[in-house]
């Protein structure tokens, strides 16, 4: 586990919410400025720029000024290592358990442990 | 009683095991053995306490090839002789709820004879958060399919 970077909890707590998966959803399509991503939800700039940097915190996008427009890009990458959380963890399991049973075979049959 | 399964959410692994249920539950259970099939090489189990009650200690502190050690501390739920061995790290020794920095988890291992051998299962059962948040961000609410689709083409051409 420890071997992402990301935060999880983070990762989670920003998707929890339907406004902040709205705002992933349209940068599916792309980079955007903040206020194209603001106008579908009918909040006021203070409430969206608070959503963005939830996002942005958990490295689920990116953000950068070019002039006088802040500009939004997705990071894909960090939803990809998500997903990829269980898997892994099927992975190790089976290869735990994998280890375990090759190691009974080399138990003597008299129950002794081997030295 | 275990929360019913779910192929989504926990993990489930059963095996049939050459070697009778004893010996499986002497790996699990006895340091000596537990470290030297806990870990995958190079990475290492240089130490282990099990205490093998409900309430005991589990503790295994595997060390990475450049020598970073890292400590794992739990707590056996129910420990039923050559036939169930369930763990937390949600709790430490003694049943205390774990300051815990990352996703906890319950293993529950069973191990049932079966002919001379084994028959042997793992689970893995995660925290309900994780488990709803994880299952919605592989697309399973609200159109987030399409948007992971979207994100994952996106993250073909980065």
């Amino acid at each position: 586990m420890a071997k992402y970077e990301i935060d999880l909890s983070l990762i989670f707590q920003a998707l929890s919410d339907p406004t902040r998966r709205a705002m992933l959803a349209q940068l599916g399509k792309g980079a955007v400025p903040v206020t194209t991503l603001a106008k579908p939800t009918g909040l006021a700039l203070p409430t969206v720029m608070r959503h963005l940097a939830v996002l942005e915190e958990a490295q689920l996008i990116s953000t950068r000024k070019t002039g006088r427009t802040r500009i939004c890009t997705p990071r894909p990458e960090t939803l990809a290592a998500t997903s990829a959380w269980l898997a892994e963890q099927r992975e190790q399991w089976e290869a735990r358990t994998d280890r375990l049973e090759n190691f009974l075979m080399t138990l003597k049959d008299d129950d002794d442990a081997p030295l | 009683m275990m929360r019913p399964f779910d192929p989504k959410l926990d993990l489930e692994l059963t095996r049939l095991f050459a070697a009778p249920p004893a010996k499986v539950w002497r790996c699990w259970t006895e340091p000596l053995l537990f470290c030297q099939w806990w870990t995958p090489p190079p990475v290492t189990t240089r130490e282990a306490v099990i205490e093998a009650h409900p309430g005991g200690r589990f503790f295994s502190l595997m060390v990475m090839p450049d020598g970073t050690e890292m400590p794992n501390d739990g707590c056996v739920l129910a420990a039923d002789v050559e036939r169930r061995f369930v763990f937390s790290n949600l709790l430490t020794a003694g049943f205390a709820p774990a300051d815990l920095g990352e996703f906890g988890f319950t293993g529950y291992i069973t191990m049932t004879p079966e002919g001379t051998g084994t028959r042997y299962t793992a689970r893995a059962m995660h925290r309900t958060p994780l488990e709803q948040q994880t299952h919605e961000s592989l697309g399973f609410h609200d159109g987030w399919g399409t948007v992971s689709d979207q994100l994952g083409v996106l993250a073909g051409r980065i």
